[in-house]
């Protein structure tokens, strides 16, 4: 029966366009926010306070409202209408890249520091680069980093608002797992959202119990 | 390998915190920065290290300007540990400096054995004691084998029997490294102790500079001698330091005082009477067969040493 209603609901291939629009905009908002969330922490410049109470905002921002702003910058008569890319997954990658951005940098800085200060001067004196300093850095504050990256990914795989108006729920290429339940709770399909709704958290789930395996046996370590 | 400065001013926040017009410190040798808290000591090691860039001026080592640290071993006054096994903490400054696998692992063991932590080995390093936690600290400086070790107060906050063990096998340690050191503190016995030459740090200014001895007999200045823990005194019109246990109940040499009873110290093995000559807090030994002071009484006492200071009375 479940089976069923899964399929009628081309549930696998949602379920796997969910994972893979919001596995994309959390790696894209860890490869940028860490490096940010690590500056922030380190630097010491005029307006790091407003600039982390922006962040601090950003990590409570509608999904909504990101998803508006997205779609007004995407449209066809916006800016960069030009690119064609709103109603893709594309799009649904760049609105949910946006949410999950402050929430990774805000998790990232935090994480670095909590971390001993003088750590850092450490691996100046004993000859580590840049980037190697960033490395080993993050390797300290693993824990804290993958809780900005549960964190983000929690948020944006159970977004509804941004991925229905930037992405349009075509079924065949944006629809994903919310908007499928949006859709289906719509119709009347109760059975069929809840099914759905199952398969959402049962995906969160082992994405999350993943991350906190890793998680666990770094803080064992 | 010699450090020199050249006119190196550092600021924070806008505020001058190091001002060293001119300052030479010796290669081979261990040089003591001796100074009150807030003085300086650790910004000056900081901007040698190239961890504080001068608004001014610059630091040379061995000749070349200070940009990057290859040449220099840190101890920390903090215990600063990544959450790895000793090990991993000893060797990774070798591999950062790309020293050969067999050539680190030989050397982390030598330090280990030398600093006696070869059984902490596999531990880890951030769940160690204060006293494993500082000579391992050392033993990652040493292991690097660097021709300038910059040493924090590297015995702070220690029990009393684990600071005389590592005060005592500092200075050979030191030497079988062949090291020149700096050594920043602002305990006077561990610089009269260890340092070769001593520098006098007050307010970002260096305020003394020469051979412990030299410094320690001749202070010169009544900032320096109070550094020192000398007792500032005004004898017939003169300013004089008299060095810690060099003040002697009774009457008996060209420098005597008036002093007054404030207390009377029972140390068990021995006494010491804490008085008041002029308005100087001073402590002087008491031995038991001696009759007992009154409080409040006025006795004489006699400096057994002494240094007369340049800064006169009125200057102060």
């Amino acid at each position: 029966m479940a089976a069923e209603l899964l399929a009628d609901a081309h549930a696998p291939i949602v379920a796997l366009r969910t994972l893979l629009v919001s596995g994309a905009a959390t790696a894209l908002a860890v490869i940028i926010g860490v490096p940010i969330g690590y500056t922030i922490a380190r630097r010491s410049f005029r307006g790091r306070t407003i600039v982390l109470g922006l962040i601090n905002t950003g990590m409570g921002m509608p999904p909504v409202v990101v998803g508006l702003i997205v779609w007004l910058l995407l449209v066809r008569s916006g800016p960069f209408g030009g690119l064609d890319l709103v109603y893709t997954p594309q799009a649904m990658v760049l609105a949910q890249f946006l949410i999950a951005t402050p929430i990774v940098v805000g998790f990232t800085t935090a994480s670095f520091q909590a971390l001993p200060p003088r750590l850092f001067d450490l691996l100046v004196v004993l000859g580590a680069g840049r980037l190697r300093r960033l490395w080993i850095l993050a390797t300290e504050a693993r824990l804290g980093l993958l809780v900005a990256v549960m964190a983000a990914f929690g948020a944006i795989v159970s977004e509804v608002g941004a991925s229905m108006i930037v992405g349009g729920n075509l079924e065949r290429s944006t629809r994903v797992l919310t908007t499928a339940i949006v859709t289906e709770t719509s119709r009347g399909e109760v059975e069929r959202a809840l099914a759905l709704g199952l398969v959402l958290l049962a995906l969160s789930f082992v994405v999350n119990l993943s991350l906190t395996v890793v998680q666990q046996h770094a803080r064992t370590r | 390998m010699n450090v020199t400065f050249d006119n190196v001013r550092v600021e924070r926040d806008r505020r001058l915190v190091l001002d060293v017009p001119s300052l030479h410190l010796s290669g081979g040798r261990t040089t003591a920065i001796l100074g009150p808290n807030g003085s300086g000591k650790t910004t000056l090691l900081r901007a040698i290290a190239g961890l504080e860039r001068p608004a001014s001026g610059h630091i040379s080592i061995g000749g070349a300007r200070v940009a990057s640290p290859p040449h220099v071993a840190v101890v920390f006054q903090e215990q600063v540990f990544l959450r790895r096994s000793v090990r991993e903490n000893l060797s990774l400054g070798l591999r950062l400096r790309h020293v050969d696998e067999d050539e680190a692992r030989m050397r982390v063991e030598e330090a280990a054995g030398l600093l006696g932590v070869p059984h902490l080995l596999d531990r880890r390093a951030d769940r160690l004691s204060g006293g494993e936690g500082r000579r391992v600290s050392l033993a990652r400086a040493l292991c690097l084998r660097a021709p300038l070790v910059l040493m924090d107060e590297p015995l702070e906050g220690l029990d009393e029997h684990t600071y005389s063990r590592l005060l005592d096998e500092l200075p050979q340690l030191l030497a079988a490294f062949n090291a020149t050191t700096l050594l920043v503190t602002h305990n006077r016995h561990e610089a009269l102790r260890l340092a070769d030459d001593l520098v006098v740090l007050v307010d970002g200014k260096v305020h003394a500079a020469g051979s412990t001895r030299q410094v320690a007999l001749h202070p010169g200045t009544s900032r320096v001698a109070d550094v020192l823990g000398y007792a500032v005194l005004v004898a017939g019109g003169r300013r004089v330091a008299v060095p810690p246990h060099a003040l002697r109940l009774g009457p008996g040499s060209a420098l005597e005082f008036s002093m007054v009873v404030r207390d009377v110290v029972d140390l068990i093995e021995s006494h010491e009477i804490v008085g008041e000559i002029g308005d100087v807090r001073v402590r002087v030994p008491f031995e038991s067969s001696q009759s007992r002071p009154v409080l409040g009484q006025c006795v004489i006492v006699h400096a057994e040493r002494w240094s007369e200071l340049s800064d006169g009375v009125q200057a102060h």
